[in-house]
C-alpha cells in the first residue's frame, strides 16, 4: 500500500499538465509530418510513372523499347513522353520542356547491342534541394531501369537462340546498358550523378537544421531562465529603480544573448565546415571539382546568407523567450511556457530535414512560411541553389517578424505588464482560493 | 508638535486600478520628511507593495501622483529614480556575482563618475560588515548575509529616500535587530526611510510615524505613541484592528 502510494505520487509528480500537453504537441506533430511526408512519397511515386525521353537512335528496337516503358507489365502503365531537343543545353532543355530530368536514347545505340556491345544511354536530372525526399527516384531514373530490363529481356533470346554463351556475354548480359548522369543546379550542369551530390552533401544539409533548431532551443532557454530568474528574484525591481533607463536593460539583455548567440553560430559554423571536409574529400578530386563547378560549396558567401538568417532567427527566438520570460511565475512555468516555442521550431525543422517545403502543397507550404524559422532551416538549400526570390522574401518576413517581436518585448518591459503580467494568469485561481479562505 | 522640516516624499491622491474596476492602492496620500523613518503598515495583500511601487517607479499610478525629491513620478521618473533607492520584499542578488562584485555594479548604476563609484563600494562595505566574505560568491551566502549586502547597497549612494519592503522578513532576530539598528542610525543622519512591513512590533519600535493600510485604503496617519493613546491601545497590532473596525472595512 505504502509503495502503491508513492508510485501514484511519483507519476501524479512526472505526468503533469506539461507532459501530457507536450505528449499531445507531438502527437499532433507527428500526424501532421505523417501526412506531409505520405503526400510527398504519394508524389514521388505518381512522378515514377511519368517518363520524359528523347530517342535519338529512332530504330524499331528503341520503338518496342519505348513501348515496353509504357506496359512494362501487364498492371503497369507508364506515362511516356517522346521529346527532341533543340540544342545541348541541357539546363534550358529541361526548362523548355519543363521537367526536372529526362533520358537521351544515344545515335547507334541498337547498333551497339546487336554488336555486342554496352549501351549508352544519358540521364539528365535536375537538383533543386538536399532534403531526403526530395532526392528519390522520380520517372527518367525509373525509365533506365526499364531501358535495362528491356534491353537484357532482347538480348537474353537472342543468346538463348545462338546456344551457349561466352565470358563477356555473359558479362554484357548482366549490365548491357551503362549510365551517363548529368546532373543539373541552378544553369549549370556537371557529368555527376545526384546520387553522388546528395551523399558527399548529406551531412552538412542535416547538420545545417539541427544546429540551428539546438541553436534556438539553448538561446531561448538561456533567456527566459535570465528574464524569469531576474523577476522572480526581484532583481529587475531593483534594477529597474536604479537610474537607468528600461531600454537599456532590455537592450542589455538582447545584446549579450545576441552575441552570446553569435558565438554559438560562429563555433557550429566552424565545426560544421570542419565535419564536411572529410565526405567531400573521399570521393575524390574530380567529383570535388564538380561540386565546385555547381556551385554546390559552403564558401564565404554562403556562409554570410545563412549566417544573416541564423542570427535573426536567433534575435527572433530571443525576443520571444523574453516576452514570455515576463510572464513566467516561476521556473517550471518558465519552461511551460517554452513549449509552444520548441513546438513551432520542431515542425519546420524535421519538414525540412526530408522535405523541400517550396514544393509542398499551398496551404501546408504557407503555414510553414509563416513559421519565421522555416527560412534559416531552408537557408543552405535556398542560398546554394540560387532560389534568391525564397530567400529574400524569408530575410525581409524574419525582419518584420523580429521587429514586432522587438516591439512587444520593448512594450513589456517599459509598461508594468512586466510586474502584472504572471500575476494575472493565476489571478483567477488565487481569487477562487481566496474565497475559499473567506 | 509641527513637524517643520522638509518633504522629502509627497505622495497625493494616488491610486492603481488593475482590469475591471479592482483597486490595489485607492487615494493613497502621506508624506515623508527629511530624516524620517515613515511606515506603511498592514496585512499581506493591502496595498503596500502597489504604492511602494508606483513611487520607486515601476508601476504607472492611474490616479494622483507623488513627488520625490520634487520629481513627480508621472513626469519625472527618471529624476525620481535619482532620488530614490528600492529594496523589494524578499529580493535575491546576482547569485553568480561575488558580493563586491555585486556592490560595484550597482554602484556604478548611481554614480556619476569611477570615483564615486569606489566611494559607494566602500561606504557598502562598511555598512554590511561582510569583510572577507565579500569576495565569495552570493550563491554562499546565507538569508541574512543576502539581506544585508542588499541592504548596504540601498543606502550606499545615500539617497534622499531609501525604500525598503519588509526589510527584515525572513531574518533571524541578531540580524533583524542589527539592521533596524541601522536604519535608526542612517536616519539621524538625515536619510529618510519608507518602510512597509506587516510586523507592526518591529515598526512600532523603528517608525517615527506609520500609516494604517487596508484594502488599498490609507487608513491612518500618526505617530506610533500618538496612536497609542488615541486608540488606547497597548500596541500597534491592537490599533491596526481597532482602525480596520472603526472604518468598518472588515469583510471586505
Amino acid at each position: 500500500m505504502k509503495f502503491a502510494s508513492l508510485l501514484k505520487k511519483e507519476l501524479r509528480e512526472m505526468l503533469n499538465t506539461q507532459t501530457i500537453f507536450m505528449l499531445l504537441l507531438m502527437l499532433f506533430m507527428m500526424y501532421g509530418m505523417g501526412g506531409m511526408l505520405n503526400k510527398s512519397a504519394e508524389k514521388a511515386s505518381e512522378e515514377s510513372s511519368r517518363i520524359t525521353i528523347c530517342d535519338l537512335d529512332d530504330t524499331k528496337f528503341t520503338q518496342s523499347v519505348l513501348m515496353f516503358l509504357e506496359h512494362p507489365t501487364s498492371d503497369m502503365q507508364n506515362e511516356v513522353k517522346t521529346v527532341t531537343l533543340k540544342s545541348d543545353d541541357y539546363a534550358a532543355e529541361l526548362d523548355r520542356l519543363d521537367v526536372n530530368s529526362f533520358v537521351i536514347i544515344p545515335e547507334g545505340f541498337t547498333d551497339d547491342i546487336n554488336n555486342g556491345k554496352q549501351a549508352k544511354v544519358t540521364y539528365v536530372s535536375r537538383m533543386t534541394s538536399m532534403s531526403m525526399l526530395s532526392n528519390v527516384n522520380v520517372g527518367s531514373e525509373t525509365a533506365l531501369q526499364l531501358i535495362t530490363s528491356a534491353v537484357k529481356t532482347a538480348m537474353y533470346s537472342d543468346f538463348k537462340n545462338r546456344g551457349k554463351l561466352t565470358d563477356d556475354e555473359a558479362a554484357l548480359i548482366e549490365a548491357p546498358v551503362t549510365v551517363d548522369e548529368c546532373t543539373i543546379v541552378r544553369d549549370k550542369s556537371e557529368n555527376i550523378s545526384q546520387l553522388i551530390l546528395y551523399s558527399s552533401l548529406y551531412s552538412r544539409s542535416l547538420f545545417m537544421p539541427l544546429v540551428v533548431y539546438i541553436l534556438i532551443l539553448l538561446g531561448s532557454q538561456t533567456m527566459i531562465n535570465a528574464v524569469s530568474a531576474e523577476k522572480l528574484d526581484k532583481t529587475l525591481e531593483t534594477l529597474l529603480s536604479a537610474p537607468i533607463t528600461r531600454l537599456h536593460v532590455i537592450s542589455a539583455k538582447m545584446l549579450a544573448a545576441a552575441a552570446v548567440a553569435l558565438l554559438n553560430a560562429v563555433v557550429y559554423m566552424i565545426g560544421m565546415n570542419n565535419m564536411n571536409l572529410s565526405p567531400t574529400g573521399d570521393i575524390g578530386e574530380e567529383y570535388t571539382k564538380m561540386i565546385e563547378k555547381l556551385g554546390l560549396v559552403f564558401d564565404f558567401r554562403t556562409y554570410l546568407l545563412i549566417g544573416v538568417q541564423m542570427l535573426l532567427t536567433m534575435l527572433i527566438s530571443l525576443s520571444i523567450a523574453m516576452i514570455l520570460g515576463a510572464f513566467a511565475k516561476n521556473i517550471k512555468s518558465s519552461q511551460t511556457l517554452l513549449l509552444p516555442l520548441m513546438f513551432v521550431t520542431i515542425v519546420p525543422f524535421m519538414a525540412c530535414m526530408f522535405l523541400d517545403i517550396s514544393t509542398l502543397p499551398g496551404a501546408v507550404r504557407y503555414v510553414l512560411y509563416a513559421i519565421p524559422f522555416t527560412h534559416t532551416f531552408m537557408a543552405s538549400d535556398t542560398v546554394m541553389f540560387g532560389k534568391t526570390e525564397l530567400y529574400t522574401a524569408g530575410l525581409i518576413y524574419q525582419a518584420v517578424f523580429l521587429i514586432i517581436c522587438m516591439t512587444i518585448a520593448v512594450k513589456i518591459f517599459t509598461s508594468d505588464y512586466i510586474f502584472t503580467a504572471g500575476e494575472f494568469i493565476g489571478r483567477r485561481k488565487k481569487k477562487k482560493h481566496a474565497e475559499e479562505d473567506q | 508638535m509641527e513637524d517643520n522640516r522638509p518633504s522629502v516624499l509627497s505622495v497625493e491622491h494616488l491610486s492603481k486600478q488593475y482590469k475591471k474596476g479592482v483597486y490595489a492602492s485607492q487615494d493613497v496620500t502621506f508624506d515623508v520628511k527629511e530624516g524620517e523613518i515613515f511606515a506603511l503598515i498592514g496585512p499581506n495583500g493591502a496595498g503596500k507593495t502597489t504604492t511602494i511601487r508606483m513611487i520607486a517607479t515601476l508601476l504607472k499610478p492611474t490616479e494622483g501622483d507623488a513627488l520625490v525629491g520634487g520629481c513627480s513620478i508621472k513626469t519625472d521618473p527618471a529624476g525620481v529614480r535619482e532620488n530614490l533607492t528600492y529594496l523589494p520584499d524578499e529580493a535575491g542578488a546576482y547569485k553568480n556575482m561575488k558580493g563586491r562584485q555585486y556592490l560595484r555594479f550597482m554602484a556604478e548604476m548611481y554614480a556619476k563618475d569611477r570615483s564615486q563609484v569606489e566611494g559607494f563600494v566602500k561606504e557598502a562595505e562598511k555598512i554590511c560588515s561582510l569583510g572577507d566574505r565579500l569576495n565569495d560568491k552570493i550563491e554562499t551566502y546565507s538569508r541574512g548575509m543576502t539581506r544585508k549586502l542588499l541592504l548596504a547597497r540601498t543606502i550606499m549612494s545615500k539617497p534622499k529616500i531609501a525604500i525598503l519592503d519588509e526589510p527584515t522578513s525572513g531574518l533571524d532576530i541578531i540580524n533583524a535587530l542589527e539592521i533596524r539598528r541601522m536604519i535608526k542610525v542612517l536616519a539621524s543622519d538625515g536619510m529618510s526611510f519608507l518602510l512597509s512591513s506587516h510586523n507592526m512590533l518591529e515598526i512600532e519600535y523603528v517608525s517615527d510615524r506609520v500609516g494604517i493600510i487596508a484594502r488599498g485604503h490609507l487608513l491612518e496617519v500618526g505617530r506610533p505613541a500618538e496612536l497609542l493613546e488615541k486608540y488606547k491601545a497597548d500596541n500597534l497590532e491592537d490599533v491596526f484592528e481597532l482602525v480596520v473596525m472603526k472604518k468598518d472595512i472588515t469583510g471586505w
